[in-house]
């Protein structure tokens, strides 16, 4: 099943500042994100790990914060990227 | 390979590819000996150094005080970096960055231990207004 995933970290700025985006993104679009916190949820931080060889290609050969991860697709973006991005990727 | 050397009159420890020419700690010249990493951890263990939240946000802008980069003026996100790190730091057993995961492979999350070699990321090499990835360092301006 699709899944349009934000990875994110309480305290990573980036992240912070794309909340906004991604709540635009589903009031505009009806796409809601599931939003992941990676830090102080294992079960999160385990589930990103396991797409660390799609991930991290991508994203300077780390798991970093946010990255945006479409799981049929693998289709993915990570750091802080603008709205217009960020409405590209999840409807794809 | 690096290697533990230990400096003979006052226990110095380095770890590197070859020793100080002289004690940084006691200023004597030629003073190290190459040592096993187990008689390296038994001499760093007999002093726990108190080292404190407030001591960390002194040692990096020490540590930038000579460098091209400083510490971010943005008090409110370094306030929540540092507040991350050190989350990371009690839940994590390091100073892991906020915005980055570790891989469950010491010799690769080092690298994500704060500071890290920011000077090879993509957001702050050949960049005039770099950073590193999470934003706690950024370059000077010129």
């Amino acid at each position: 099943m699709k899944r349009l995933i934000m990875f994110h970290g309480r305290e990573c700025p980036h992240c912070t500042r794309m909340m906004p985006l991604v709540e635009k993104l589903f009031k505009e679009t009806g796409i809601a994100l599931e939003k992941l916190e990676v830090w102080h949820d294992e079960k999160n931080a385990d589930l990103m790990r396991s797409y660390r060889p799609v991930i991290a290609p991508k994203c300077g050969g780390q798991l970093r914060t946010p990255t945006f991860i479409n799981t049929e697709t693998n289709d993915l973006v990570c750091g802080e990227i603008d709205y217009e991005k960020l409405k590209e990727w999840a409807t794809k | 390979m690096k290697k533990y050397w230990r400096c003979f009159v006052c226990n110095d420890i380095h770890f590197g590819l070859k020793p100080p020419e002289i004690c940084p700690t006691c200023g004597v010249p030629h003073a190290y000996v190459e040592v096993t990493s187990e008689e390296a951890r038994k001499v760093g263990s007999l002093t726990e150094v108190e080292f404190s939240e407030a001591d960390f946000r002194v040692a990096i802008e020490r540590f930038t005080a000579g460098n091209e980069f400083r510490v971010n003026p943005d008090k409110e996100k370094v306030n929540m970096l540092l507040a991350g790190i050190f989350n990371n730091e009690r839940n994590h057993g390091l100073k892991y960055c906020p915005c980055r995961l570790t891989s469950k492979n010491l010799a690769e999350d080092l690298k994500i231990v704060c500071p890290c070699n920011f000077l090879i990321h993509e957001t702050y090499k050949d960049k005039e207004d770099g950073e590193c990835w999470c934003g706690l360092f950024i370059r000077r301006k010129k």
